[in-house]
């Protein structure tokens, strides 16, 4: 059987009026479902029919089981008139974690697959683990979006927070700034590098560059780093795995303190920047976004959009994969 | 330290002790004139300078705010005497007369309301950086001890700290949602993983002191704009409110006011002022954005990149000389010119895109509204200022790589960095 082919037209009938149920869509969208817009797609080229509302779950489900789409979205936004996108109230953040789109993967496939579903696995993890120690959020939900992941936060704390602020949580996330390595205090500068210090940002970012450096083959491709030092990286990274950071840094730089750390500096701002696509940071960034609704079928895939509710035992091709998959004859 | 924090135990005793008569406060009072002019620093050479009563002091506190935004000809020395505890006491009474009046005419989401939080905020600044390092560190830790003790900090409470980029998030170190500020918690939480360093030389290093006094400044601010509030509620109670204090909110209204004729029409020092566009003495990238976009990408290029300069270039051209953050309303007090003449201009060039922007995007209508600074609404209402960061145009770098189309440089785009240098460089070769 051949995962990740296009449903036909017919298959989406019989996932929308067979399997589909409209409790499956998670109490936090049918919660508050008259103030979220709603957008469809129904030939695959992409949702152009939006501006949708359902003022009860029963119309949604007359909706998706008459037109059984293409693809089913709802906004991130909370609107007083969704109809009009009018009134933006608030909007959840977002994480959106494509396995397609993940930088570094250790994977070859052209599409997804086990390996890359799983690292992306491993990413939202790493992610959701930070939301909640450091930045103390709650309301997170989780849902997989057929392709890869996406983090859904509805604390109120942060739900009426603007683009920048948004962007700045996104970078302390992924690790997407090498933090300062100078600090003052009374007047004398101390130079502390990122590794040394086991709280706050510079930890996380300490955490995610390992992670991807841990992640990296000697078929990665990254601006700014040669295959000479992605070459010395790979040889070296036994070190990162049990964190000691100074031999490794002695290794990629032998002669550092007289010359600088290069090498090490070269590799730290590279990884950094390529932390950034770990996530797409439009959608996190965007207050109007309208995204997958979980439940609903991703039809370029076959796979269900479904919400995550244990991250450590979901298994997409066990717990996505619609049942006319397992029947198809092919 | 209530010359730093006047909503201290020891301010409230202040004024409990003398600010009680508000009959006498237009009175002048040999006690204030002779503590300004026990202040060596303080320029006496005009009489003026010296506020002779309680609501004079008030109104040269908003005054001092005014021209320090606004005034190219600013004079620290006119105002010295704001910097100096010999007007202490003074000054704490000063600051409760303020607030009350505002917040008994004003309320606490007006823009005079606003002003004096952000008036609060700056004049703490100031003072601080007259301290010796070693009392400075001092009064920001005692004042931040007793702050933290009645509210731990979230971080989410610092949005428009970290949204006007004077705090970055990266900055903060965060526990469970709170900014860790205090030596005892920063021990709690991390005395245990710090290996390689002493704990006690870690917390000193790396819990920054001006991100502490930062903290402290917004946390003082946001218990100005409180305190505006309850006074307002209290306010509201009563039949009628007390015509000295309105009379005074009256006068700081006006003295707020000056701040738009600086940047309308008053002299700025040979840098551009605010005036009247000239399509003209447009750099091509924008002149180009005019003419609507063909093809993909016109949400951010009228959105991001034509709101921003359009703004700016018509209300507050000198943004970057100035390096001072204003908002719409502080120039475009009514919002006139904003309505009738930047909105259209970047309505027309929606309308050029092809296809045309709103007609199947017409929520960018509000994207348009916030970029501005009025949140995510409808439309530019006074009440949502501020929600919303009010943007500032986009760099010739960031241009390059979001919007390569647009850049066709002509001979002046050399050697600038932002098209809106390129607008102020023209209109002055005029």
């Amino acid at each position: 059987m051949e995962f990740f082919k296009q449903a036909t037209p017919e298959e989406r009938k019989i996932y929308y009026r067979e399997e589909w149920d409209v409790n499956q869509v998670p109490n936090f969208i049918l919660g508050q479902l008259e103030n979220r817009e709603f957008g469809f797609d129904h030939f695959g080229r992409g949702p152009n029919d939006r501006y949708k509302t359902f003022n009860s779950p029963e119309y949604l489900k007359r909706f998706m089981r008459s037109k059984t789409p293409f693809a089913a979205y709802c906004s991130v936004a909370f609107y007083e008139k969704p109809r009009k996108r009018e009134g933006w109230m608030h909007a959840e953040l977002v994480f959106d974690v494509d396995a397609k789109d993940i930088p570094i993967r250790t994977c070859n496939c052209d599409n997804v697959c086990e390996i890359c579903l799983n690292e992306a696995k491993e990413i939202v993890g790493n992610i959701i683990d930070t939301l909640k120690s450091d930045l103390g959020l709650k309301n997170i939900h989780l849902s997989y979006s057929g392709r890869g992941y996406h983090i859904r936060v509805l604390d109120e704390s942060v739900m009426e927070m603007d683009s920048d602020v948004r962007s700045q949580v996104l970078k302390y996330v992924v690790g997407a700034d090498v933090p300062n390595d100078k600090y003052e205090n009374r007047g004398q500068i101390y130079t502390l590098r990122p590794y040394s210090i086991p709280f706050g940002y510079p930890k996380v970012f300490t955490d995610r560059i390992k992670y991807s450096i841990l992640h990296l083959t000697k078929d990665s491709k990254i601006e700014g780093i040669s295959k000479n030092l992605l070459n010395k990286t790979l040889e070296n990274r036994k070190f990162i795995e049990e964190n000691q950071w100074g031999d490794f840094l002695n290794k990629l730089d032998p002669n550092h303190p007289k010359t600088g750390a290069r090498n090490y500096n070269k590799l730290i701002n590279s990884i950094a920047s390529l932390n950034m696509s770990l996530v797409d940071g439009k959608v996190s960034i965007d207050l109007k976004r309208i995204l997958r609704l979980p439940s609903s079928l991703h039809s370029k895939v076959s796979m269900r959009c479904t919400e995550v509710k244990n991250i450590d035992t979901f298994d997409p091709f066990k717990d996505a994969v619609p049942k006319f998959v397992w029947e198809r004859k092919d | 330290m209530s010359f730093i924090n006047p909503l201290s135990d020891e301010g409230k005793q202040i004024v409990r002790e003398d600010g009680g008569d508000l009959d006498r406060i237009f009175d002048e009072n040999d006690d204030i004139i002779d503590a300004v002019n026990s202040i060596t620093a303080q320029e006496i050479s005009d009489d003026a300078y010296i506020p002779k009563s309680y609501v004079d002091l008030v109104i040269k506190r908003v005054e001092w705010y005014v021209d320090k935004k606004s005034d190219p000809k600013y004079n620290h020395k006119k105002y010295a005497f704001l910097f100096y505890p010999e007007i202490a006491k003074f000054d704490v009474i000063a600051f409760y007369i303020l607030c009350q009046a505002i917040g008994i005419k004003y309320g606490p989401n007006s823009r005079e309301s606003r002003a004096v939080s952000e008036l609060q905020g700056q004049i703490i600044e100031n003072r601080l950086e007259e301290l010796y390092e070693r009392d400075r560190l001092e009064i920001v830790d005692k004042i931040m001890n007793i702050l933290i003790v009645q509210d731990r900090i979230k971080w989410t409470s610092l949005a428009d700290l970290l949204s006007s980029k004077k705090i970055n998030l990266q900055d903060l170190v965060l526990k469970d949602g709170n900014v860790i500020l205090d030596r005892e918690d920063f021990m709690e939480y991390f005395k245990d993983v710090v290996k390689l360093q002493q704990p006690e030389r870690m917390y000193n290093v790396f819990i920054g002191n001006r991100i502490k006094e930062l903290i402290m400044i917004k946390m003082i601010m946001q218990n100005t704009e409180n305190y505006i509030k309850n006074v307002h509620e209290i306010a509201g109670r009563e039949v009628e409110p007390n015509a000295t204090l309105l009379k005074i909110a009256e006068e700081v209204a006006d003295a707020l006011s000056k701040e738009i004729r600086y940047y309308g029409g008053g002299d700025s020092g040979g840098e551009v002022k605010a005036s009247p566009l000239n399509i003209e003495k447009f750099p091509p990238c924008i002149r180009k954005s005019l003419d609507g976009i063909k093809s993909g990408g016109r949400n951010e290029v009228i959105v991001l990149f034509l709101t921003p300069f359009l703004s700016y270039a018509r209300l507050y051209p000198s943004v970057f000389s100035r390096n001072t953050t204003l908002k719409v309303s502080d120039v475009d007090a009514d919002l006139k010119i904003t309505q009738n003449e930047i909105l259209p201009m970047i309505y027309d060039a929606a309308d050029r895109c092809s296809p045309p922007l709103f007609d199947d995007q017409p929520q960018e209508k509000i994207n348009i509204n916030a970029k501005l600074g009025f949140g995510m609404n409808d439309n530019l209402n006074l009440q949502h200022e501020g929600e919303t960061t009010w943007y500032t145009p986009m760099s010739c770098e960031k241009v390059k790589l979001n919007m390569p189309n647009l850049c066709r440089p002509d001979k002046t785009c050399k050697g600038i960095t932002n098209p809106l240098s390129y607008y102020n460089r023209k209109m002055r070769e005029k």
